[in-house]
């Protein structure tokens, strides 16, 4: 059976419980890229991102029923099982994040500007945003993902607010304490000496 | 607006999500704070790496393996389910062969037995007839015994000066007496028996009084 592109996730879930691959597939393609960026933001870690990705798509495949399209839309539901999984992960392994991971992460995405750049504003360019990588996942969970849904993934507050399934004024008020955090750190590690930043790696 | 106020609502300043007075208050109180202006500085450049940090993991997508796990994935749990359907509708037409088979035999036997129960003479459960003297069950007051009697109209003779009773109203019962013990309803005995003891069936009417008699087949034979 043809996927038409204008097909509702609704009615692509329904194929694809009534075992249509294709519809799963389709489904899987939409959705897919969202939830590994947010996980892998939330995480810091692709591994992480991808069994978290793998889990909420099981789980779709497994227990499709779990998902009730009175309560709003598969996007939101995908988004609120990563966050569980994410936040299960945090507990697990509550500092789970790797600089190096990172960096390759941002070399495989950037390599033309990896090339442009001089080795020295290369370092310095990198350091920078490792330092800031590091600040993000130092913050708390809840206003790690606000940042993380409104900031890095330039969200509305208003889908934030529906993916994390919390009124407006919650996003906007951890908003505010995520980014005061986050500048009161980073202001705190600019002044900190350069040894003390090689130390933390 | 304050420094506090500030803080909370102007690192928004140019985003959609803050509206246009909040906006303006905003830029004009950072002209006159450079306390301020400083830290709306210090956040643009943030936003500006955190929007770097966004960028690069912009385009990252889960890798094309864990698409093939889920289809994989997908396939069997899809034969899973169909086997289990197999199996629970074969199961299921199992028990519904064996319920009809069980439900079958049941009525088959009932109907036996419902046969040969009619080919059983005499004493039996049987229901009221729809002639006029038909028996039912009773209690006998006098023997305590309870009887069923054949519906056979024709054993019963009718006693003098007596009726026969509606069907509903109609109740036989069975009785030792004295053969002598019959003259006294109207009938006439052979007085060389007239000392044995019988058993007789009383044709009973509402009223209490018996309204017909019959003499079992076998009392029949030994008083003949």
């Amino acid at each position: 059976m043809q996927i038409q592109a204008h097909e509702t996730d609704d009615a692509l879930l329904k194929r694809a419980a009534k075992g249509d691959e294709r519809a799963f597939t389709e489904l899987y393609r939409r959705h897919q890229a969202p939830l590994y960026r947010f996980a892998v933001r939330m995480t810091g870690s692709s591994w992480a991102a991808e069994e978290i990705v793998q889990d909420v798509f099981m789980m779709l495949v497994r227990e499709p029923k779990k998902y009730d399209p009175d309560r709003g839309t598969l996007g939101a539901f995908l988004y609120g099982v990563t966050r569980n999984r994410i936040m299960k992960h945090l507990e697990r392994t509550p500092r789970d994040f790797s600089l190096d991971d990172a960096g390759d992460a941002c070399r495989e995405s950037h390599p033309q500007l990896h090339e442009q750049m001089t080795p020295a504003r290369w370092a310095e360019l990198r350091e920078r945003r490792e330092q800031v990588r590091a600040a993000v996942m130092d913050l708390p969970s809840e206003f790690r993902e606000a940042i993380v849904l409104c900031e890095l993934e330039e969200m509305s507050y208003d889908e934030a607010a529906r993916a994390l399934d919390c009124p407006v004024g919650t996003i906007r008020s951890r908003l505010h304490r995520g980014r005061a955090l986050l500048l009161a750190k980073l202001e705190m590690l600019r002044d900190t000496p350069k040894r003390a930043n090689v130390g933390r790696r | 607006m304050t420094c506090e106020e500030f803080a909370i609502a102007g690192l928004d300043l140019g985003s959609p999500e803050q509206d246009g007075p909040l906006q303006r208050a905003a830029r004009e109180h950072l002209r006159e704070c450079p306390h301020c202006a400083a830290l709306h500085e210090n956040w643009l450049t943030l936003r500006q790496d955190l929007r770097g940090l966004g960028a690069e993991t912009a385009e990252a997508e889960t890798p094309s393996r864990v698409e093939m796990r889920l289809r994989q994935e997908f396939r069997r749990h899809k034969t899973v389910k169909t086997q289990r359907a197999a199996f629970v509708l074969g199961w299921g037409l199992a028990a519904a062969a064996v319920l009809t088979f069980a439900f079958t035999w049941m009525n088959w036997r009932m109907h036996r037995s419902a046969n040969v129960a009619d080919t059983q003479p005499n004493v039996v459960h049987a229901p009221a007839s729809n002639t006029s003297t038909a028996p039912r069950p009773s209690t006998d007051s006098d023997s305590g015994e309870v009887l069923l009697a054949s519906n056979n109209v024709g054993d019963f003779t009718l006693l003098p000066d007596s009726m026969p009773p509606a069907p509903e109203d109609a109740t036989i019962v069975r009785v030792q007496m004295q053969r002598a013990a019959l003259a006294a309803l109207g009938l006439t005995v052979n007085e060389e028996h007239a000392g044995d003891w019988i058993q007789v069936d009383l044709l009973v009417g509402d009223d209490g009084l018996p309204q017909a008699v019959r003499l079992p087949q076998t009392v029949q034979q030994s008083t003949n």
